[in-house]
């Protein structure tokens, strides 16, 4: 009965924390240009990120170490180098493109400009970490998130014809934009393959702390967790493939586009629903980052970390997300536009992840670390395969992203 | 044993599993005949600066001195003989409030984290 608890509650928890800025904005994006084709985009990158999240969680249950840990301890100071500067970038990044979300909500909201908000926001979260402890983090964000599952009842209230929406799961050759095609197909795999979110998730496993038993609610979260988290991405896709394009915009490029994604469903109703997703949404993936750039920094130097110490019992630890929260809010208060912000951080995402995930899936095939409980073939070659297909695809259209003037 | 798969970047402790750093460093005494010993471990940013060459350790070093006095400007050392454990975390026999490999902690919750409301 506990175990049960513990996976409902765990999958309440990937649905709030999956969908983010990224999700979102990507899937809108594909939607709109589009159509449903690339649906798939979606189905690669969230198998790839079940996979991930079993292989963390079943990771920091046998081998009591967090990916970090694992990662510095195996492969030594000099190699943990690239994979720690990469993450610390790629997070940094994605901080501002979430904090830019919710500012972009209140803006939505209030009607004052995104700029003014960056730094109120990034406040908010700070103060949530400051004063909050992991278990009220992750069942707040969690509980609230689930608000975004109004996508998906809005995809499904629109009656899409669900042969094409199935025929968008399978990938197609473009026949229109190739490059920008691509490009969003990157932007996709990267939003959905998010290293924060499983090595969030090792780290999470170990403050809850995790062992053999916990191998099947581990099994059970991830699987289903990650594929409500993926149903709610297509959701966003399909409403935007039905009501933007049929309201004439092909090409999302400004935020303020996006609520009219579901007023044709809801009504005014619509609009707020479409403002509390992006707000709580992008809130909660804020705090997820920040902490685990204080998890990644911590770990990786030994420091005494843990969310639910009081700041002043691991001050390395406190000044490390402190630093970053309000480091993330400046491109935004400096006027940086949060959507081209996010498909960029996005791209940059999927292009980073090979630093972060091979040297990952070796540990998964270490007996040293996780001795019976190594990645199958399945697991490995899957991973592999979704891993490369979007560092190439990133390697050549983020150039023509920014040099091809498209 | 291998020391650098088994030591090396581990986790370590002080006696009252205080996470005090990483190994970062080991030190190795070269003996005229015999092979080399271990005889302590090292902890710290100069260490580790120093395993990425000869320059990176040289300015961390300046900057830890300058930072935090001449005490600062060498790595901390641990004696091999106060190892104690050698599982999942390495512990070391010692007080980590007796060294001064929190200095920079302590400072930092003295002078800015304590004084945020709420820490």
């Amino acid at each position: 009965m506990k175990k049960l608890l513990e996976i409902s509650l765990g999958i309440v928890t990937s649905v709030g924390g999956f969908l983010e800025v990224g999700s979102m904005a990507t899937a809108a994006q594909a939607g709109a240009t589009f159509g449903f084709r690339l649906i798939w985009a979606v189905v690669l990158g969230t198998l790839c990120i079940i996979f991930l999240v079993e292989m963390a969680g079943r990771f920091a249950a046998v081998s009591h170490h967090t990916i970090t840990d694992g990662i510095r301890e195996r492969f030594g100071f000099k190699v943990f180098l690239w994979p720690l500067l990469a993450a610390l970038l790629v997070n940094f990044l994605v901080m501002s493109a979430e904090i830019g979300g919710v500012s972009i909500s209140l803006e939505l909201a209030t009607g004052i400009g995104f700029q003014w908000w960056a730094l109120p926001v990034a406040l908010l979260a700070w103060l949530m970490l400051w004063k909050g402890t992991f278990g009220f983090i992750e069942k707040g964000v969690s509980i609230l998130g689930l608000v975004t599952l109004c996508f998906v009842v809005g995809a499904v209230m629109l009656k899409p014809d669900w042969k094409a929406v199935a025929a968008g799961a399978v990938p197609t050759l473009p026949t229109h934009d190739a490059a920008n095609y691509w490009f969003m197909a990157v932007s996709i795999l990267g939003a959905s393959i998010s290293p924060y979110l499983f090595m969030f998730y090792s780290s999470g496993a170990i403050e809850d702390k995790w062992d053999k038993s916990y191998l099947g609610v581990n099994r059970a979260i991830a699987g289903l967790g990650m594929t409500f988290g993926g149903t709610i991405s297509v959701g966003v896709l399909i409403v935007s493939a039905l009501v933007l394009a049929t309201h004439g915009i092909v090409q999302v490029d400004d935020y303020h586009q996006l609520p009219l994604m579901l007023i044709p469903i809801f009504g005014f109703w619509g609009f707020i629903l479409f403002t509390a997703s992006l707000a709580i949404a992008c809130f909660g993936a804020a705090i997820e980052v920040g902490l685990q750039q204080a998890y990644l920094v911590a770990q990786g130097f030994g420091w005494t970390w843990g969310e639910d110490l009081k700041p002043r019992e691991d001050p390395g630890f406190s000044a490390v997300y402190t630093v970053s929260l309000f480091l993330a809010a400046i491109p935004i208060m400096l006027g940086l536009d949060p959507l081209r912000l996010t498909i960029f951080s996005m791209a940059l995402t999927a292009a980073s992840l090979p630093l972060t995930v091979v040297p990952f899936l070796l540990l998964l095939n270490d007996k040293r670390y996780v001795g019976e409980h190594g990645n199958g073939v399945v697991s490995n070659a899957a991973v592999i395969f979704i891993i490369a297909l979007g560092f190439v695809l990133a390697v050549v259209t983020i150039p023509l992203q920014i040099f091809g003037g498209t | 044993m291998n020391l650098l798969r088994d030591i090396l970047d581990k986790q370590a402790l002080d006696r009252k599993r205080v996470k005090i750093g990483k190994v970062d460093g080991l030190v190795a005494e070269l003996r005229p005949g015999k092979p080399p010993r271990i005889v302590a471990a090292e902890l710290g940013s100069i260490t580790l600066a120093r395993r990425l060459g000869t320059w990176p350790g040289r300015w961390v070093a300046r900057l830890a001195a300058w930072l935090g006095g001449k005490r600062h400007g060498e790595p901390h050392r641990i004696a091999w003989k106060k190892v104690r454990d050698r599982g999942l975390d390495i512990e070391f026999d010692i007080d980590v409030r007796e060294t001064s490999i929190f200095d920079w902690q302590d400072w930092l919750r003295d002078h800015v984290i304590g004084r945020i409301p709420g820490a």
